[in-house]
């Protein structure tokens, strides 16, 4: 096994972790709420991210895959009585042994065609719980991840305990994932989905490499569908519509698919969007019509947006900025010496 | 320069945090909450966008009308009533955050008619009105577990279960049908179940079942269901399915000039919802159909009358159907309940009065409420109908016979339920 380097970023994140601390003690209970959310957008976007910026493989079908991870958490809770973070895992577990699985079929499609995979999945996978009686049908399942510790105080709400465990678990795999991007296996990623052909001269096995990325990703994707049914208390067919694997999409678009660093800003436009909608629709005092459909419209004015001006994401684009202006530096430097010399 | 992006990811990621999370300062209320001097504000979260919109987006424009129609004739004791409503487009994910909206930001008192039984249960178990003492009334779904005090302490239900609706079909077939083969198209989850059940407690003995898996109704699979049942040879066909099932199964019977006696469940006999889905309402005629409140064409009952001309005036052109008048009927419903909950309601006196007064609220509805300190089970029964050339529900014989039964093992049986007079001009008193 490669050892994954630059570990030494764990500071940073236990620093941002306990920004986190600070923020969940001053906000109020809506806010550690949406907070929980955007924590797991993150994580799910995050996991479209990798997919698709590093490895170059498209993935409309990651609503199924958190589906997976949701039921499995909520099924070994509540039929194996397992302890929350065992749930989890097993929840990461089962969307990677799902997601190797359409792995080995999408390394053999390629664009409209593993789009087209993926999407039947989403469309078809979460009604799958009508037909077994263990799922809960249509209602769906309860998932209790149990009441704060007492040792907390009374006080202490259900959903900062909601945040605290998507939080952490969203730092946890961001700390995992920057580094596994900035591996061997992440370097693998990105040759393959530069140029196959030459990354296959290189030595690598791109056929390998594809299905350990969908795999990879599909675990993190469990991970981010455990913790939706957790703050929403349920698992059912239809918390995980075709809608959410489009949305989670057009969250990494924002971010920008090939910058890990750019996650937070899809996660939290897909949070923040209907409530400045509310914002906007309750000073102008819109009709119910406006209101309704204000949320879609400004989602997709953003993406049209964000694909027509900063393809790359934002985050991106800033890079690329300050890179040119950094050489147009240095050149300026080298070059004026010299100029002034030949005068 | 990856280094660079990860304090890049850092500072915008804090930045966005902060930003995002600034502005959150609520001041403090006196009071009880959702309820000041002029104003008592309550909440609705429900399908305004989607598929699962069709017909239900209707119902809070038609309970708007009546509050500000109520608004216009003095409120309830000097207050007006505000409603505020958030699209949950069916997904409980966003039944969740638009109810946390709703209780957490806007501060109702309480939240009206949530609509479908995925959604009702994350909410009970993520946003935990029971726990936090908010009262839930009058969800809009069949499913009969609403009804239990213990496990949902603040939620009343309203339309009769699923349950009751099969056994009191049962007992209509056993009256009418005896000795006739029947035919049962249901859906393949909790809404089929439930109705299985119903119908096993009224002894229904089926020639054919066709279950059909949500999402895969249309014209193609319909064709597939009535090749079963003419196999089969039934004479009655019951479709105790949604409104996309009944119209796509009667639009393709039309067609293939299928025509055995139809009985309709009420979740898919709306013949405007029908009518949106591009099938004529003529193919519902003569079809047999159970509602628990009056035919909404029946302008001779004073509700009818009243209500429909308050939705006319508040929102012309637009038809007077079942979920308007269970909109508005709800609306009326909550009204009362706040009046009676005295000069200061507060949301443990507004559920004192329905746990005590609750199944003597005047409603339109033609059968009980079962409101009552140990049940929150709402309307208790339906009459049964056949629908007319144009879709209309009617009576058989032009007068309302009504049954009544349980969610349980309990009897069906017919009800001389005699319904409160409605209060003057509709308001509550």
């Amino acid at each position: 096994m490669h050892k994954l380097k630059n570990s030494n970023n764990m500071g940073l994140f236990i620093f941002f972790g306990f920004i986190l601390f600070l923020i969940s003690n001053r906000v109020d209970e809506l806010r550690v709420y949406q907070g929980a959310s955007i924590a797991v957008f993150v994580i799910a976007i995050a996991s479209i991210i990798l997919l698709t910026g590093y490895s170059g493989q498209v993935s409309l079908g990651h609503g199924a895959l958190m589906a997976i991870g949701a039921y499995s958490a909520t099924l070994a809770r509540n039929e194996l009585h397992l302890p929350i973070v065992l749930s989890f895992f097993i929840a990461v577990l089962a969307a990677a042994i799902g997601g190797a699985l359409l792995g080995a079929a999408a390394a053999r499609l390629s664009g409209p065609y593993l789009a087209g995979t993926t999407l039947a999945l989403a469309v078809g996978l979460p009604s799958l719980a009508n037909q077994f009686s263990i799922l809960g049908g249509e209602q769906g399942l309860t998932f209790d991840v149990g009441f704060p510790p007492m040792s907390l105080g009374e006080s202490f709400t259900q959903y900062k305990w909601y945040f605290w465990i998507s939080g952490l678990a969203a730092l946890i795999s961001m700390w995992l994932l920057s580094n596994i991007l900035r591996s061997r296996y992440g370097r693998n990623w990105r040759a393959g989905r530069s140029n196959e052909v030459a990354a296959q001269l290189s030595g690598i096995h791109t056929g390998r490499s594809k299905i350990l990325a969908f795999t990879i990703s599909a675990g993190i994707a469990g991970l981010a569908g455990a913790l939706l049914s957790m703050t929403i208390g349920t698992v059912s067919p239809s918390a995980f519509p075709l809608a959410l694997s489009f949305s989670l999409l057009t969250g990494a678009v924002l971010s920008g698919v090939t910058t890990l660093s750019g996650v937070m800003i899809g996660a939290v436009t897909l949070v923040a969007i209907p409530e400045i909608a509310d914002v906007v629709t309750n000073h102008i005092g819109s009709s119910e019509n406006i209101t309704t459909n204000l949320p879609g419209f400004m989602v997709s004015t953003l993406l049209i947006i964000a694909v027509l001006f900063v393809p790359n994401g934002p985050v991106e684009a800033h890079r690329v900025r300050s890179m040119k202006k950094l050489a147009k530096k240095k050149v300026n430097a080298l070059t004026k010496p010299s100029m002034e010399g030949n005068t | 320069m990856k280094a660079i992006n990860l304090r890049k990811l850092l500072s915008v990621s804090a930045v966005l945090a902060v930003a995002s999370l600034a502005a959150t300062a609520v001041p403090a209320h006196a009071g009880e909450v959702g309820v000041n001097s002029s104003e008592i504000k309550l909440g609705m979260t429900l399908p305004m966008t989607g598929t699962a919109s069709l017909g239900y987006n209707k119902i809070p424009g038609a309970a708007k009308a009546y509050f500000d129609y109520l608004n216009a004739n003095g409120g309830v004791n000097g207050r007006k009533i505000t409603l505020i409503v958030k699209d949950d487009r069916y997904v409980p994910t966003e039944a969740v955050a638009k109810t946390n909206e709703l209780i957490l930001k806007n501060r109702v008192m309480a939240l009206l008619a949530p609509l479908g039984t995925a959604n009702v249960k994350a909410v009970a178990s993520s946003v935990n009105p029971g726990r936090r003492g908010v009262p839930v009334l009058f969800v809009n779904t069949g499913f009969s577990g609403f009804a239990d005090v213990k496990k949902y302490p603040t939620t009343y239900a309203i339309l009769p279960s699923y349950i009751m609706e099969a056994k009191i079909m049962g007992q209509y077939i056993a009256e009418n049908f005896a000795g006739k083969k029947i035919g049962l198209l249901y859906q393949d989850d909790d809404f089929g179940s439930d109705a299985l059940a119903g119908f096993k407690a009224a002894g229904v003995n089926f020639a054919v079942k066709v279950a059909y898996a949500s999402g895969s109704q249309g014209a193609a699979a319909a064709a597939g269901w009535i090749t079963k049942f003419k196999a089969a040879e039934a004479d009655v066909v019951i479709l105790f399915g949604v409104s996309s099932a009944t119209s796509a199964m009667l639009g393709t019977a039309a067609v293939l000039k299928y025509a055995p006696q139809w009985m309709l469940g009420s979740v898919g006999g709306d013949a405007t919802t029908i009518k949106l889905t591009g099938v004529p309402a003529g193919v519902l005629y003569n079809a047999i159909g159970f509602s628990p409140v009056p035919a909404t064409t029946d302008l001779n009952d004073e509700y009818i009358k009243l209500f429909s001309d308050i939705y006319a005036e508040a929102v012309p052109g637009s038809t007077f159907d079942l979920n308007v008048l269970l909109g508005m009927n709800t609306a009326f419903m909550t009204a009362q309940a706040l009046k009676a909950a005295g000069d200061n309601p507060t949301r443990k006196s507004l559920m004192a009065v329905l746990n005590t007064k609750g199944a003597t609220l005047a409603n339109s509805a033609l059968t009980p409420l079962g409101y009552s300190g140990t049940s929150h089970v709402g309307l208790t029964g339906y009459w049964v109908g056949k629908y007319s050339p144009t879709g209309d529900l009617l009576p058989i014989g032009g007068t309302y016979t009504t049954y009544t039964t349980d969610s349980g093992t309990g009897a069906v049986v017919k009800s001389n339920y005699k319904r409160p007079a409605m209060p003057a001009k509709g308001l509550p008193k």
